[in-house]
């Protein structure tokens, strides 16, 4: 009796339930970023569920609780495209994507009680399947899969009421520039910030050529809305006047004190060679560089000098605390001591800012 | 394998009340150490399945085993920072699992004189020992009676059996 009863309440509240896909103009990952966060926080989605879907300019996203020097080649971003990758922190959990206009992002939002994250995975891949007849499979870790390599990624974010999951799918972003955004080596790094787990991914036109991000946008969407048709999805211009306070919540997604200022303390050691020339009778001797970076700023330097050498330089470079751990903080120092061994340890600690 | 049958039995001498749907020996032998070392009396939830532990004026909160097991596991802790002032309710923190942000909210009013920095550095203390070393901040009261809108352990293992606790 009372199992026939919750079979009806739950029937009556799927047909109760509305439906909207929203489209972003938008290709500037603040601005989405910003706009996603607005609708989280505004919307009451008990009786409302919403699929943003959006599309970005070369950018690299991480997630809140990662550290940006660990998980992309921080130095070299402006330099991958002409345009350069910009780097953003998202409010979800999960690790590091590199988007373009290649790939194609999906938000689910809903109350915190409807969140469901495979059966959102299962909707985008019924839609891949009716519309290009190509399998994908959701993996235990709720990525999509092709035979083991990723076409998508996803993370989510839980809050009292209301929650959201959203993904990324790759479509035909540009590979070469993933590798050169993401792919580093290990540096010797202590910290409690999420690491991503690397993963190979193919690009979901190497499989079939006719599908396109357009595509996909209509294809998804038609199946969120149980639809045969495109003609309700609505295109939003994320402006601050349609969006109050929309520019407020970008300008701080987009802020240095976000970005990195976010992230979790970390401690990072390296060790460099110490020039002959600064040496009397030993050989092969390292100099250690410790450094700890608390909300992106540094909070401690201290050299490993088993030669006594660089005790002077030991005191000096302590006037790096508090700055941003930046290679342009040492750029402001170097100009005005150009003792030789000062440039050397301060060249050093360039080095590790530049190679983490 | 005899002394995993026995602890389920001499928890349940020490407080009929608990039922032990737990399988994993570990977990039942946490259970029965918090059994036998705190009053369960003293100890608040909500519905979103925060607890908060009454000592004087200082309530400890972490959150239910319902709700960690419900997470899975906690790769990152966002604690609040001492001092800082909560109203009940208020959004303090955030803890990581399995790649989703869940924010924390504090049960309670008042200030924060405390975060457990151990569960910054090993945020799995939670899932392994929600109620006693994976503990969350430490907060001075300054609204007593907010309390009585909490559940006890009684009332939240009722609430739990119910529905409406998703």
């Amino acid at each position: 009796m009372k199992l026939s009863f919750r079979y009806f309440s739950n029937v009556v509240n799927v047909n109760k339930l509305k439906r909207s896909v929203l489209i972003s103009q938008s290709n500037d990952i603040y601005t989405n970023l910003a706009l996603e966060d607005w609708i989280y926080r505004k919307y009451d989605f008990e009786n409302h569920n919403i699929l943003m879907l959006w599309s970005n300019d070369p950018c690299v996203v991480i997630g809140r609780y990662q550290n940006p020097w660990l998980e992309a080649n921080v130095t070299d971003l402006p330099y991958v495209t002409a345009a350069g990758v910009k780097l953003a922190r998202r409010n979800s959990g999960g690790g590091t994507v590199y988007h373009d206009r290649g790939n194609l992002n999906l938000t689910f939002f809903t109350s915190k009680k409807q969140y469901d994250r495979k059966l959102n995975l299962q909707l985008i891949k019924a839609a891949i399947y009716k519309e290009y007849g190509l399998k994908v499979d959701v993996s235990p870790r709720d990525d999509l899969v092709i035979d083991d390599l990723k076409v998508s990624g996803t993370a989510a974010k839980l809050g009292r009421l209301s929650a959201y999951h959203h993904c990324t799918l790759l479509v035909n972003a540009n590979k070469t520039n993933i590798s050169r955004a993401l792919q580093k080596e290990c540096s010797d790094i202590k910290t409690t910030a999420s690491r991503s787990v690397r993963s190979k991914v193919v690009n979901l036109c190497d499989e079939n050529p006719l599908i396109t991000v357009g595509g996909l946008i209509s294809a998804i969407g038609r199946e969120f809305l149980q639809q045969d048709t495109d003609d309700e999805f609505q295109y939003l211009n994320p402006t601050n006047a349609a969006f109050p306070e929309l520019d407020k919540i970008r300008t701080v997604l987009s802020e240095w004190n976000w970005c990195f200022g976010k992230t979790p303390k970390f401690i990072v050691t390296k060790s460099f060679i110490i020039p002959s020339k600064f040496l009397v009778n030993e050989r092969d001797q390292e100099l250690g560089i410790i450094i700890t970076v608390e909300n992106g700023k540094i909070s401690d330097v201290t050299l490993n000098d088993l030669t006594g050498l660089f005790s002077l330089e030991a005191v000096m470079i302590n006037k790096l605390r508090d700055c941003r751990f930046t290679p342009e903080t040492i750029d402001g120092l170097i100009q005005s001591l150009l003792e030789e061994k000062y440039k050397f340890v301060s060249d050093c600690v360039r080095q590790v800012m530049t190679s983490i | 394998m005899v002394i995993q049958r026995l602890i389920p039995r001499a928890a349940q001498l020490i407080n009929n009340s608990i039922t032990l749907k737990q399988t994993n020996s570990r977990n039942v032998i946490l259970r029965l150490i918090s059994t036998s070392q705190c009053h369960f009396a003293d100890r608040y939830f909500t519905r979103k399945h925060e607890w908060v532990q009454i000592d004087g004026k200082i309530g400890i909160v972490g959150i239910s085993d319902y709700a960690q097991s419900a997470l899975g596991d906690v790769v990152f802790a966002q604690l609040p920072d001492v001092d800082s002032v909560l109203n009940q309710k208020d959004e303090c923190g955030a803890l990581e699992s399995v790649k989703a942000a869940s924010e924390l909210y504090s049960p309670i009013s008042g200030r924060v004189v405390a975060k457990n920095a151990s569960v910054e550095e090993t945020p799995s203390l939670i899932n392994t020992s929600c109620y006693e070393k994976g503990w969350l901040f430490k907060i001075e009261l300054t609204n007593n009676k907010e309390l009585t809108e909490l559940m006890n352990e009684s009332q939240y293992k009722e609430f739990l059996k119910s529905d409406e606790h998703h």
